[in-house]
């Protein structure tokens, strides 16, 4: 995910001077990489964990600790507004989940508008799942009319001024025309009743997790306090998104106010939450994973510099503080490799671990090089192709009408299906390559995929080795006394045989199955003058294609 | 040097003297029905006889560069924007003219330049905003005529400065090429003519019977001309990029990793759940991931024990110690077809059989992602895919496997990035230095989380990597379009090869 930031803003937020050099290896210790400089603009590209980064604050926020310019636990004072948002029955199936902050004196100028537009998108559609799990809306706090209320209402009940319009429109209407409506309408469209987000004087803030007002939710640069809400079907979720978001308005000097929010069984909640969560950590398993002899209070300062509070106690324990913007905590190697990171990447000496195995080629790949050796050795050229082909080349032009595994969704028709044989895809190169030099002998060796309803997968995937020859003339007896040499040194000698048989592949009277130990397991022949045209290619070719064990069947 | 004339030589030196001229090479070759790098290696002998006297002329001719072609197909960058501007209404900014004009990046700056200095645009600066209006009413480009001239077949130009501009600007290249011609040196027309009548002496091809008959003691043997370098010619051979991974592998071997195999149609269930990739990742998405529609969409869970353990780790992190997803884990969506977006699976694939340490892993193999076809990003790639599992193992020792790989295959310059993958804490990323390219990314690393390994009972340390062998290929031998490691192209495959330390 990229974030863009103005450099001067960032530099001035981080609150130290930096060099781009500087400020790009410092993002690259930090997991977050510079993507392009153009004049006063950077753009950074943050990894998708790390959704507290998503912001310029946020990235201000981890450089500055990183850099020890301001260690230690990363919190925010909360001081309690008094304001309710009450939940009415009926959202549990739909969108049950509401949590709400007020930050006031927010800075606002066009590009800081823009910019808290951009991290509330960004949040949505990575840590909101497009919108599914949770979605943001932004309010101008002085026109609310405390309590806010969120409940279910009928879709054709629901009016009001969708952002963007100057007139009304119902629920169903704005699921038609309105671009935000016609892309995220699927989330709640199936409900017969909409979540619905209105104030005490019945003025509508927004159809989460569609649209907001026009009226209320338009942040301009006149506004000053702001109320954030989030809803969403993961409270979890919910509550991370309206952390990061609060947090980072509290970065550019906002101050927070929290609001209560009231279920219909009675239950309430205070939001935001800052307040961290405890852990601990053995300072043995710490120096175990990352293999350096970490002192305790090297883990310490490791984990200050990186946004943690930490305790050092005497039991050779950590106790750690996680700060509420993180939710890629999820176990405890998640805050050992945060240490790692705060003691720098850089300062990491490769070791060479003493594991003693000893190393093994596997038998297919033995067999698949045997064949290549021999291929060479009769004088072929190898050449190597893409697994994924199209339908017009392994079925329409070999006027064959083999399955073959097809993807759902490929960006382009000529790489969606995977090859179930590698003649068409030898005869597809030598259709390219027409201007080269003559005789023209090449191979490949390379795995083919055949739809197999029996496999867990449903695919049999199998080794296969094509060789074709084109030139002015071509001669079949050549090539099945080169088949032999390549049979023979595979350990066949008399256990192989070919049968004339009738193929569309190849010329009538002139093509035969390879049999080996009584199964076929290839065919060659000179390809019929239909195929050669269908690939437009003007000169006669044979050529052979053998499958071979992916057990070690042929082996004695 | 032998007094005799060769064989060839001779054949060479007779055309010269039935022709009685000066005459270029390339009739010699055509008339002898020989290559005409053999007859030049040829005629030079005979000239340091001072038989013949050869005389070099040189031709120069024009070529348009990819660039060049480019342009001369879809009109100079320059034209295109001033045709923008004027669509716009004859004043635009230089972005939105850009833009309408669907000019990249690359080349909206060369365009506006070259309007400038022909004088066709003005350029001016309004609230900040970089403004373009139009000053002729229609661009005379010379420069364009000696694109069109060169496309359609013709490579002479007139020496204009259009042409020179061209050069400078890199769209047209020079060719210089040599052309020789021969001619008997007038005073030695009658040694020439007497070194011919004396007839050829000594063996041929040596015969067995000359062998057996023991004739080879009494007589000399005819010199051939041995000194010629030979002409270009095609025997079978590897693929170099196949070669490369077959070296891959022997380091791996080396390293004593265990080659192992896994299929390209996966089910989510160990392309991404066995991974614990959270099933709602956009990594599963339509735009990222290939999915498998027919004939058949959706495959088998082999072993429900294992399943059930994977689920309970999706869903409240199980007997991990982890909180896991907190999330309703759908079996539709664990046994939906796939083609694996990496190798990792395959891993997971040999976990499963192998549980007991110490073991190492590798396989070099396909991987396919949906992606459009171009320098950087092909749909398929191959990666080199290890593990390493055993007691006591960390990340420096993690750090340290992957800088013995990338030096075995001579990439030096190394340096090391956290990372994040949702399979590994920590995670790291490989960067290496590329001759052209400055710093690409290798592959991505890190320690299997206790979310993969615990379900299988394995509490031994799991190191992993996917570092993609296309990129190190790319890396070690310098090579900056991932489109040449599947050339199609078998006169590129013909002269390319494969050489290393």
């Amino acid at each position: 995910m990229i974030v863009e930031s103005r450099i001067d803003d960032l530099l001035s937020l981080i609150g130290k001077k930096l060099t781009i050099d500087q400020l790009e290896d410092t993002l690259f210790l930090i997991k977050a990489e510079v993507e392009k400089v153009e004049g006063n603009i950077i753009e950074i590209e943050v990894n998708p964990d790390r959704q507290d980064m998503l912001s310029t604050e946020g990235i201000a926020r981890a450089v500055r600790s990183f850099l020890r310019l301001e260690t230690g636990l990363w919190d925010y004072p909360v001081k309690k507004s008094g304001k309710q948002i009450l939940v009415k029955p009926g959202l549990s199936k739909i969108r049950p989940f509401i949590c709400c902050s007020i930050i006031k004196g927010v800075p606002a100028d066009d590009e800081l508008i823009k910019e808290y537009m951009h991290l509330q998108d960004a949040l949505t559609s990575t840590h909101g799942r497009n919108r599914k799990k949770a979605s943001i809306g932004l309010y101008v706090y002085d026109d609310l009319q405390f309590p806010v209320i969120y409940g279910p209402q009928k879709p054709e009940k629901i009016k009001f001024k969708p952002l963007g319009y100057e007139f009304d429109m119902d629920g169903p209407t704005i699921m038609t025309d309105h671009e935000k409506g016609v892309e995220f309408g699927p989330i709640i469209q199936h409900h017969k009743k909409w979540p619905l987000l209105y104030d005490s004087s019945d003025q509508v803030l927004s159809l989460p997790p569609i649209i907001n007002s026009n009226d209320l939710g338009r942040m301009t640069t006149e506004t000053k306090n702001l109320f954030v809400e989030v809803t969403g079907t993961h409270l979890l979720t919910v509550h991370q998104a309206l952390n990061i978001i609060t947090a980072s308005l509290a970065e550019r000097g906002g101050k927070i106010e929290s609001v209560t929010v009231v279920y219909p069984d009675g239950s309430t909640e205070e939001t935001p939450n800052f307040k961290p969560e405890k852990t601990s950590l053995s300072i043995e398993d710490i120096v175990t994973l990352i293999g350096l002899d970490l002192t305790g209070e090297q883990i310490v300062e490791a984990l200050e510099r990186m946004g943690y509070g930490t305790k050092l106690s005497k039991t050779n324990q950590v106790q750690v503080l996680i700060p509420k913007v993180r939710m890629d905590i999820l176990h405890a190697v998640d805050i050992i490799e945060d240490i790692a990171i705060g003691y720098g990447f850089d300062n990491l000496e490769p070791a060479m671990p003493q594991t003693m195995t000893s190393g093994k080629v596997n038998s297919v790949t033995r067999i698949k090089n045997k064949v290549r050796d021999l291929m060479v050795g009769i004088g072929y050229h190898e050449v190597m192709n893409y697994v994924m082909t199209s339908p017009e080349i392994l079925n329409d032009k070999m006027l064959r009408d083999q399955p073959m595994i097809t993807t759902e969704n490929p960006k382009s028709r000529n790489y969606s299906v995977l090859r179930n044989s590698l003649l068409p895809i030898l005869l597809e190169f030598a259709s390219q390559n027409q201007h080269a030099d003559y005789p023209q002998r090449i191979f490949e060796v390379g795995d083919i995929a055949i739809p197999d309803e029996s496999m867990e997968t449903r695919v049999n995937q199998v080794p296969s080795v094509c060789g074709l020859v084109t030139d002015v003339k071509v001669n079949i007896t050549k090539l099945m006394s080169e088949i032999g040499f390549l049979l023979r040194n595979l350990g066949l000698d008399d256990r192989f045989e070919f049968e004339s048989i009738v193929s569309t592949d190849f010329i009538d009277g002139r093509a035969a199955r390879i049999v080996i130990d009584g199964e076929p397991w290839g065919t060659f022949g000179e390809v019929s003058p239909k195929i050669l045209s269908n690939f437009g290619i003007g000169y006669p070719v044979v050529g052979f294609e053998i499958i071979m064990p992916r057990s070690t069947d042929w082996i004695d | 040097m032998s007094e005799q004339l060769t064989e060839g030589e001779r054949d060479v030196l007779r055309e010269l003297l039935n022709l009685g001229q000066r005459v270029p090479t390339s009739q010699l070759a055509t008339n002898l029905n020989q290559g005409e790098e053999r007859v030049i290696s040829i005629l030079n002998s005979l000239a340091s006889r001072d038989l013949v006297q050869i005389h070099t002329r040189e031709i120069v001719s024009y070529a348009l560069t990819d660039e060049g072609k480019e342009y001369a197909e879809s009109g100079l960058p320059e034209v295109i924007l001033f045709d923008g501007v004027k669509k716009l209404g004859g004043k635009a900014s230089f972005d939105d003219a850009a833009a309408s004009s669907g000019l990249d990046q690359k080349t909206k700056g060369i365009a506006m330049n070259w309007a400038r200095r022909n004088g066709w645009l003005q350029i001016s600066k309004e609230d900040n905003t970089t403004v373009l209006r139009v000053l002729v009413d229609t661009p005379e480009s010379e420069v364009a005529d000696v694109l069109v001239r060169l496309s359609m077949g013709k490579e002479s130009v007139p020496k204009t400065d259009s042409l020179k501009l061209s050069l400078e600007r890199k769209l047209v290249s020079e060719i210089v090429t040599k052309k020789f011609e021969a001619e008997i040196v007038g005073s030695k027309i009658g040694e020439a003519e007497h070194l011919l009548s004396v007839g050829v002496k000594g063996i041929g091809d040596l015969t067995p019977e000359i062998l057996t008959s023991g004739t080879w003691k009494e007589e000399s043997f005819r010199p051939y001309n041995v000194d010629i370098v030979p002409a270009y010619s095609n025997y079978g051979k590897k693929h170099p990029y196949a070669e490369f991974n077959d070296w891959l592998r022997e380091i791996m071997i080396g390293l004593g990793f265990t080659e192992w195999f896994g299929p390209y149609v996966e089910t989510e269930f160990w392309g991404h759940d066995t991974l614990f990739v959270p099933q709602d990742h956009v990594s599963r998405e339509v735009q990222d991931q290939f999915r498998v529609g027919a004939p058949f969409d959706h495959g088998d869970i082999p072993d429900r024990k294992y399943y059930k353990a994977v689920k309970a780790v999706h869903e409240n992190g199980g007997n991990t110690g982890s909180k896991g997803w907190d999330w309703p884990y759908s079996e539709e969506v664990a046994t939906r077809l796939c083609l694996r977006p990496h190798t990792t699976p395959v891993s997971m694939r040999y976990l499963y059989e192998h549980r007991e340490g110490p073991q190492k892993m590798f396989i070099i193999d396909r991987n396919f992602r949906s992606e459009t076809l171009s320098a950087r990003h092909a749909q398929e790639f191959n990666q080199c895919e290890g593990i390493i599992m055993d007691k006591g193992l960390t990340l420096r020792d993690l750090v340290g496997y992957l800088t013995s790989i990338c030096n075995a295959v001579g990439i030096e310059k190394l340096k090391f990035k956290p990372g994040q993958f949702p399979f590994t804490e920590p995670s790291v990323e490989t960067f290496g230095k590329h001759q052209k390219l400055g710093w690409i990314e290798l592959g991505g690393s890190g320690i299997f989380r206790p979310e993969v390994t615990r379900p299988l009972g394995i509490t031994d340390t799991v190191l992993a990597w996917g570092i993609g062998s296309g990129r190190l290929y790319m890396a070690a031998m310098g090579i900056n379009d991932i489109r040449e490691l599947y050339s199609r192209d078998l006169n590129w495959l013909r002269r390319s090869h494969f050489i290393t330390r």
